[in-house]
């Protein structure tokens, strides 16, 4: 019944996604609300996101399949697989941002490697080969040298790329909100923290019950996410209390724009209150967290807090002029520093969310992701 | 000689066209006298004031050029006849010139053939002080054309890049629109093109201004970097690309003016060859109220203004 839920939902999810991906096509850009001064929109967010799930589900899937801790025993597959699928859905998303997506291919074929971008996508490809062999020899030859030895490479290559995705916005002096040399430092424990909360849902909904692990898993993974929440708190409040005692005019307003401006639900209400004090509430007590569907539900709200902060880390940053009076100097579409997400990107989102969830409910009901092969029904 | 002849010679001229010349003459005279002296009465002991004599307007010549122009024209003419990679493009802007018209943004415009949500060359407009002590300022903005661009890094396929002139430009068959270079400046000088049309759900009338030739103006090419571009469907480059001012390069290559020059009417905006010591932007950037936007961020712009 659980899984039934989910795949009409997905379906839905497709169907609006399928839609926005017509208007998309056929529209170009112009029906988007992102522009010449807020130029990366809810795409890009969604991009870190995904990425940094995929990420963080292959360092989780190290602690089975490569440091062989008894206790999780058995989670390193469904671990690749959602890294895998995730990492489809950020190649998807990111995609459809480019203004000329026939013209991927030059980043492989004609690319600049001094620029961050470059390694960045080059390094999640390389990440997502790796991630996939990776699948394939922990079916086919569990427990192989080469299996480690893909592990190992994987691992340092998904803080690489982790990082990059910090160093993508950190090298932007343009940016005062992100040229923050912890960024490349955070990235990877935002992803370690989001691959954690991934597994949450992974084992809560749809792992078979009859691991004996499963319970201790679980706990295991609560009180990481816990630790990991707070550490997320601490860079935050670090990175913004620093800037407001800096009192540069440009990070102040970012700052400002984040926990006061037209956003402050997306922080206080989904980052914090859904994103961390319920998760913190409910996954700091064993009886709770040890149950199936409430550490997958506190995974769900996990990651929506990730995600929303994603947001806040790129929207806030692009919407102060570079200039004062910019806005005013010339008129016309796209030419705003106010942002909400349009139809369209909505829309794109939803379908790549469901595609995502769709790849995960398929995987685990007819791969062998878990010790038994039995998919939880 | 009869002695009608000779009274018509010598009698006053009382027909029309005579009384028309004469007044006239009277005029004439009188603008002589009012241009050279002024005259008081005799009552007034106040003796005649000598005025200048103004016969038609000459303006003043600045180092032998009567217009700005025409002197950053000879220095151009100089300019290209050197190889690009000598000559060093910068533009002077003078903010105390500057009235604010607007008309090299829209000069720009039109050379460029921008559509709408693509600016090159916005002027920025502050109030500053408080009644009765107000003032505005205006600040034009183009490209910056730095020496130490932070957005040519960034683009990961190397579409935006420093060419031979210093100028930095976009190849848009290259371009990805990632928007990474976007982000990189620091001036806001990059915009995207998101395929916009000024007749865009528009009703078709008959007439010039909203009738087919509207549209057909819209998606004629335009020539930047000397290459000819219809604006087609929502898809073919520039839609889809990033772009910014390059100093018309398309113009340049012929020895003209950059259109924001050329057209503004404040004479407030001057562009040549750094490298040229005899040139007027060399001049002008050895003045003591000279200054670049941010430079802190070491970016080394080329673009100068006067304060």
């Amino acid at each position: 019944m659980f899984r039934k839920v989910f795949y009409v939902l997905c379906a839905i999810a497709l169907v609006i996604g399928l839609w926005g991906l017509y208007v998309r096509l056929t529209t170009g850009h112009s029906e988007a609300n992102y522009g010449s001064y807020v130029v990366w929109g809810l795409w890009v967010a969604m991009y870190l996101f995904f990425a940094g799930v995929a990420a963080g589900g292959f360092m989780v899937a190290t602690l089975d399949l490569l440091f062989n801790l008894e206790v999780f025993k058995g989670t390193g597959k469904i671990a690749l697989w959602g890294s895998l699928v995730s990492l489809a859905a950020a190649m998807l998303i990111i995609w459809l941002d480019l203004g000329h997506m026939s013209r991927i291919w030059k980043v492989y074929l004609q690319g600049n490697p001094s620029s961050v971008m470059f390694q960045m996508v080059w390094g999640y490809s390389l990440f997502g080969l790796t991630t996939a062999a990776a699948l394939f020899l922990a079916i086919r030859k569990p427990g192989s040298v080469g299996l480690k030895i893909v592990m190992v490479f994987g691992l340092v290559l998904s803080i690489f790329v982790s990082g990059a995705v910090g160093a993508l916005l950190g090298v932007q002096a343009a940016r005062p909100f992100w040229h923050v040399g912890l960024f490349p430092v955070q990235f990877p424990v935002f992803s370690l923290a989001s691959g954690v909360a991934m597994m949450l849902v992974m084992l809560g909904f749809f792992a078979p019950k009859n691991d004996p692990n499963r319970q201790q898993q679980l706990w295991i993974l609560s009180i990481s996410s816990v630790v990991l929440l707070l550490v997320k708190l601490y860079f935050m409040w670090a990175d913004y209390s620093q800037s407001i005692y800096g009192n540069v005019p440009m990070n102040v307003q970012a700052v400002n724009e984040v926990l006061f401006g037209s956003r402050w639900w997306a922080f206080w209400i989904l980052q914090i209150l859904v994103g961390s004090i319920i998760p913190i509430i409910f996954l700091v007590q064993p009886k709770l967290a040890k149950q199936g569907k409430i550490a997958g539900w506190m995974g769900v709200l996990l990651l929506i807090g990730y995600a929303v902060a994603r947001g806040l880390i790129i929207f806030p940053a692009l919407s102060i002029p570079e200039l004062d009076l910019l806005v005013q100097s010339f008129t016309g579409p796209h030419l705003t520093f106010l942002y909400f997400p349009s139809a369209m990107e909505w829309a794109i989102t939803l379908g790549a969310i469901g595609l995502a969830t769709l790849g995960v409910l398929l995987g685990s009901q007819y791969l062998p992701l878990f010790p038994d092969s039995a998919a939880e029904a | 000689m009869s002695i009608v002849e000779e009274e018509a010679k010598t009698a006053p001229d009382s027909s029309r066209r005579g009384f028309l010349r004469n007044l006239a003459g009277v005029a004439g005279a009188a603008a002589v006298i009012t241009t050279a002296t002024r005259k008081f009465p005799p009552s007034s002991g106040k003796e005649s004031i000598p005025l200048a004599v103004v016969k038609t307007y000459e303006p003043p010549m600045v180092d032998g050029f009567s217009d700005p122009l025409e002197r950053m024209r000879a220095d151009m003419a100089r300019a290209i006849d050197k190889p690009a990679a000598e000559r060093h493009w910068v533009m002077v802007i003078d903010l105390r010139k500057c009235v604010g018209c607007n008309a090299c943004t829209i000069a720009c415009v039109a050379e460029n053939h921008l559509p709408p949500g693509v600016v090159y060359r916005p002027v920025l407009e502050e109030e500053i002080g408080t009644f009765p002590n107000v003032t505005r300022r205006f600040l034009p903005r183009p490209c910056m054309q730095c020496e130490n661009p932070p957005c040519t890094p960034v683009c990961p396929v190397g579409a935006t890049y420093k060419d031979e002139n210093g100028i930095i430009v976009v190849d848009y068959d290259q371009c990805i629109g990632c928007r990474y270079c976007i982000t990189a400046c620091p001036y806001a000088a990059r915009t995207f093109d998101f395929g916009e049309y000024y007749t865009a759900n528009r009703p078709e009338e008959s007439g010039v201004m909203v009738g087919p030739a509207a549209e057909q103006y819209e998606t004629a090419a335009n020539h930047e970097y000397g290459e000819a571009r219809p604006r087609e469907g929502e898809h073919g480059s520039p839609i889809g690309n990033v772009r910014k001012c390059h100093f018309c390069l398309h113009r340049l290559e012929k020895g003209m003016l950059p259109a924001c020059t050329s057209t503004c009417i404040g004479r407030a905006t001057y562009f040549g060859d750094a490298n040229d010591p005899d040139g007027v932007v060399s001049e002008l950037i050895a003045s003591p109220n000279v200054m670049r936007l941010k430079e802190e961020l070491g970016t080394e712009p080329r673009v100068y203004y006067l304060t």
